[in-house]
C-alpha cells in the first residue's frame, strides 16, 4: 500500500537521503584526494565501478530498478582505507561488503549492517597486517563538516554521536586523559563515527536505543584500542560491527521497557 | 491539565479561515460513503429513486440494526453504488425540498435509555468513533471515557473555538448528553485559553498546544487515558457535539458543518456552511480562478490527511484543492527533478532516521511500529500499541517516510483483523 503521491511535496525519498549523504561525503573525499594525490585515483575508480556493477547485476536479476546507494558505500570505503592495499584485495573486500552487507538482503534499509563496515571487516580479517595509513588533521575537519551536515539533515542521530563521545571520554579518562584527547581527534575515529557507527540502517532505531548504541560503540572502541591493541582502522571497524550486531538487541530491550511502561499506565489510568 | 508538545511538525503555518460562522454554500448532491464506517455491513432501507426526508433512515448496520445511518438532507436517492461483496460504497441524494423528520426528544432529556434511542435513530450515534479500532460504537456499550476534540492542528483547518463560540448553548447541551453515555469522564480537549465549559465532577478540560498532531484525538487520548481492549473510549468532533445539542434542543437533526475550503487556485481560505457529505465539485464551482477543475484534485480533509474524494467524508471539516500532477510542473528546483529522474526502487525500506521520533508525540516507538505494519506483523503491532492509534495519527509518519508506504492504510488493515479476532 503506497501513499498517493503528488499532493504534498515529499520531504525525503530514498534518492534524496542518498544525495544528502553524498554531499556530506564530499569534504572528506576531497581532502583525501588532496592528501593522497594520484594514489587515490585507481582505488576510487575501482570502487565506483564495483558500486555500480553489483547493484546493476542484482537489479537485473531481480527485475527491479537499481539504486545508487552502492556509491555511498564505495566512497566511505575509499576514504577510510588510506594505507597501501593491493587493488585486488580492495576490490574483493568491497564486493563482499556490497553483496553480503546490503544487496542479498534486498537493498538499503533491509539489512542490519553497514555494507562499508562489512567490506572493511572482511579486508581486515582476510589480509591481516593491512596498513591503516595515517590520515591528516584536514580529514578530521572534513569529516566533522560532513557529520554536521548529516546531523542538521537529521540523517545522523546526535544521540549516537553524544553517547559515543561520552563513553569514550568516560572510559579513556580513567586510563590516560591525554591519549583520550588524541584518540578523539583521530581521522579514522571521526570518519568511522559519522559514516559507519552513525549509519541509520546499522544503528538502533529507538531514541533510548541510540544512546545505548552510541555508548556501546564508544566503549568497544576504547576496549579494542586499549586492551586488544589492534590498529586504528581495525578498532573503529570492529567497534562499529559489534555495535551494529547488538543494535537489534538494544532495540528489543527498549521495546520491552516501553511495553511494560504502557501496560502499567493501563492499570493506573 | 495542560499539555504542550515540542514533538510534531507543522507542514504549513499559514492561518486557516477566520471566524466561526461560515457562508452557506449550496450543493446539488450529497452522498454517504461506506468507507467512512469501517466494519459496518449496510442493510439498505431505501431504493434508488425514493424520496427521503432529512433524518430518514437510509440504511442500518446488519449486525446491530439499531445503528442507523440517516439522510442529512431532504431529496431523492439518485445513485446507489455497491462495491466488492455487494458492500455499500456510495449512496447519493439529490437535494430537493426541505422535508425533515422530527424526533421525540422530550424523554431523552431525563432518561438515559431514551437518549441512546434518539441518538441511534437520528444517526447522531455514528459520529462517535471507538478506540481501539475506530468503529461506530456498539449501542449497548458504555464508554470508559468520551473525548471531545475541540482542537485542530491540520494545515489550514477551521478554528474550532471560533466555530463553537456562537453555538455554546448547544455545545453545553451536547456535553451534558455525553455525560449520560459514559460512567467515566468526558474530556473536553481544547487549545489554551478560557475553558469552553465549566469543570464538573465528570467533565474535565484539557489544554493542548504544539505542532501537529497535537490537535488530534489520538494524541489527547494517549496522554489522558490510553485506550485498550479492556478500556474502550470514544471520540467525537466538536461540531458533532453541537449537532447533538441542536438535536436535543429542537428535535431535528443538524446536518450542516462548518468546513474550511482551502487550496491552490481557490480564493483564500473560506469557511463555508455545507451539508454532510456535500459534493466537493459543487462546493468549489465558481471559486476557482486561473485554472479549471480538471487541473485540481479535490481532497476531503487537509493536504496531509486528506484523500481525493467526490464527497465530503463524514469526519472531515476541511476541503483542500491541490494542483494535480505536482511532479510535472517546472517550478521545482533542478536537483529535485534530477533526483526524481534517477531510477529508484519501487518501494524502498524504512530508513530509521530520528525525524520519525521528532514528529511523533506518543510514548510509542515509531520505527518498530512502522516496520511491524509494513510487514503485516499483527502481533508485534498490537504489542507496540497500534490499538491506541487510528489512520490520521500516522499520516505525518507516512509523509516523512522515504519508503512511500501509507501506514494509515496498513494500520487499518491490522485494526480490521484485530477487531474481527475480538468479535469472534
Amino acid at each position: 500500500m503506497t501513499r498517493q503521491i503528488g499532493y504534498l511535496p515529499v520531504l525525503w525519498d530514498s534518492n534524496r537521503i542518498m544525495a544528502a549523504t553524498w554531499v556530506a561525503l564530499l569534504p572528506p573525499v576531497f581532502m583525501a584526494a588532496v592528501e593522497r594525490g594520484q594514489n587515490i585515483v585507481a582505488p576510487l575508480v575501482l570502487a565506483l565501478g564495483l558500486a555500480v556493477l553489483w547493484p546493476l547485476l542484482f537489479a537485473h536479476m531481480r527485475r527491479r530498478a537499481m539504486d545508487w546507494n552502492g556509491i555511498t558505500t564505495a566512497l566511505i570505503f575509499v576514504v577510510l582505507l588510506a594505507g597501501p592495499v593491493p587493488l585486488w584485495q580492495q576490490g574483493l573486500a568491497l564486493s563482499f561488503g556490497l553483496v553480503m552487507g546490503d544487496l542479498i538482503f534486498g537493498g538499503r534499509g533491509r539489512g542490519f549492517l553497514s555494507p562499508a563496515v562489512v567490506g572493511l571487516a572482511f579486508l581486515l580479517f582476510s589480509f591481516p597486517g593491512t596498513a591503516s595509513g595515517a590520515q591528516g588533521q584536514s580529514i578530521v575537519i572534513a569529516a566533522g563538516v560532513g557529520g554536521a551536515i548529516l546531523v542538521m539533515a537529521g540523517l545522523l542521530s546526535w544521540r549516537i554521536v553524544l553517547g559515543f563521545t561520552v563513553a569514550i571520554g568516560a572510559l579513556a579518562a580513567f586510563s590516560s586523559p591525554e591519549k583520550a584527547w588524541e584518540t578523539l581527534q583521530s581521522a579514522n575515529l571521526v570518519l568511522g563515527l559519522v559514516f559507519l557507527v552513525g549509519d541509520p540502517v546499522a544503528a538502533a532505531c529507538t531514541n533510548a536505543g541510540r544512546w545505548a548504541y552510541g555508548g556501546l560503540a564508544g566503549a568497544l572502541l576504547v576496549l579494542l584500542g586499549e586492551i586488544a591493541g589492534v590498529g586504528a582502522l581495525a578498532t573503529i571497524v570492529f567497534a562499529a560491527l559489534l555495535a551494529s550486531i547488538f543494535a537489534p538487541l538494544i532495540d528489543q530491550i527498549v521495546i520491552a521497557a516501553n511495553v511494560r511502561r504502557r501496560a502499567r499506565r493501563q492499570v493506573d489510568g | 491539565m495542560a499539555f504542550h508538545f515540542r514533538k510534531g511538525l507543522n507542514i504549513c503555518t499559514d492561518a486557516g479561515p477566520r471566524g466561526g460562522i461560515g457562508v452557506p454554500r449550496h450543493v446539488r448532491t450529497i452522498a454517504m460513503v461506506g468507507d467512512d464506517y469501517p466494519g459496518v455491513t449496510f442493510d439498505l432501507r431505501v431504493a434508488d429513486g425514493d424520496a427521503v426526508a432529512a433524518g430518514q433512515v437510509l440504511c442500518v448496520d446488519r449486525h446491530r440494526p439499531r445503528v442507523c445511518f440517516v439522510a442529512p438532507v431532504a431529496g431523492r436517492v439518485s445513485r446507489i453504488k455497491l462495491g466488492a461483496r455487494r458492500r455499500l460504497e456510495l449512496l447519493e441524494i439529490e437535494l430537493d425540498g426541505d422535508a425533515a423528520l422530527a424526533f421525540d426528544v422530550d424523554h431523552a432529556i431525563q432518561d438515559a435509555t431514551a437518549l441512546r434511542d434518539v441518538l441511534l435513530e437520528s444517526g447522531a450515534w455514528t459520529s462517535f468513533r471507538t478506540r481501539p479500532f475506530g468503529l461506530v460504537p456498539d449501542p449497548e456499550c458504555t464508554a470508559a471515557a468520551i473525548f471531545v476534540t475541540v482542537t485542530d492542528t491540520n494545515p489550514l483547518a477551521p478554528d474550532p473555538v471560533s466555530v463553537v463560540a456562537p453555538c455554546l448553548p448547544q455545545f453545553k447541551r451536547g456535553i451534558d448528553a455525553l455525560l449520560r453515555l459514559t460512567t467515566g469522564t468526558v474530556f473536553v480537549c481544547q487549545p489554551p485559553g478560557a475553558p469552553l465549559i465549566t469543570v464538573q465532577d465528570r467533565v474535565k478540560v484539557a489544554y493542548f498546544s504544539g505542532p501537529h498532531p497535537a490537535g488530534l484525538a489520538g494524541t489527547h487520548i494517549h496522554h489522558l487515558l490510553p485506550a485498550s481492549r479492556q478500556r474502550p473510549v470514544w471520540q467525537i468532533g466538536y461540531q458533532d457535539v453541537i449537532a447533538i445539542g441542536h438535536l436535543l434542543e429542537t428535535g431535528q437533526i443538524m446536518a450542516t458543518r462548518m468546513v474550511s475550503l482551502v487550496g491552490a487556485g481557490l480564493a483564500g481560505p473560506t469557511l463555508v456552511n455545507v451539508p454532510l457529505g456535500a459534493n466537493l465539485a459543487d462546493l468549489v464551482k465558481g471559486q476557482e480562478h486561473a485554472q479549471s477543475l480538471d487541473n485540481l484534485a479535490l481532497l476531503s480533509g487537509s493536504v496531509l490527511l486528506g484523500r481525493e474524494a467526490a464527497f465530503l467524508r463524514r469526519h472531515d471539516v476541511q476541503v483542500t484543492a491541490v494542483e494535480r500532477n505536482l511532479r510535472a510542473n517546472g517550478r521545482r528546483p533542478f536537483w529535485h527533478r534530477f533526483l526524481d529522474a534517477l531510477p529508484r526502487a519501487d518501494s524502498s525500506a524504512v530508513v530509521p532516521i530520528e525525524a520519525f521520533e521528532r514528529a511523533f508525540p506518543f510514548d510509542l516507538l515509531p520505527v518498530p511500529l512502522m516496520r511491524a505494519l509494513a510487514v503485516g506483523d499483527i502481533d508485534t503491532a498490537d504489542r507496540l500499541g497500534c490499538l491506541e492509534l487510528l489512520e490520521d495519527d500516522l499520516a505525518l509518519l507516512s509523509w516523512i517516510c522515504p519508503s512511500g508506504s501509507d501506514y494509515g492504510a496498513l494500520l487499518r488493515h491490522v485494526l480490521n483483523t484485530l477487531s474481527q479476532e475480538v468479535s469472534t
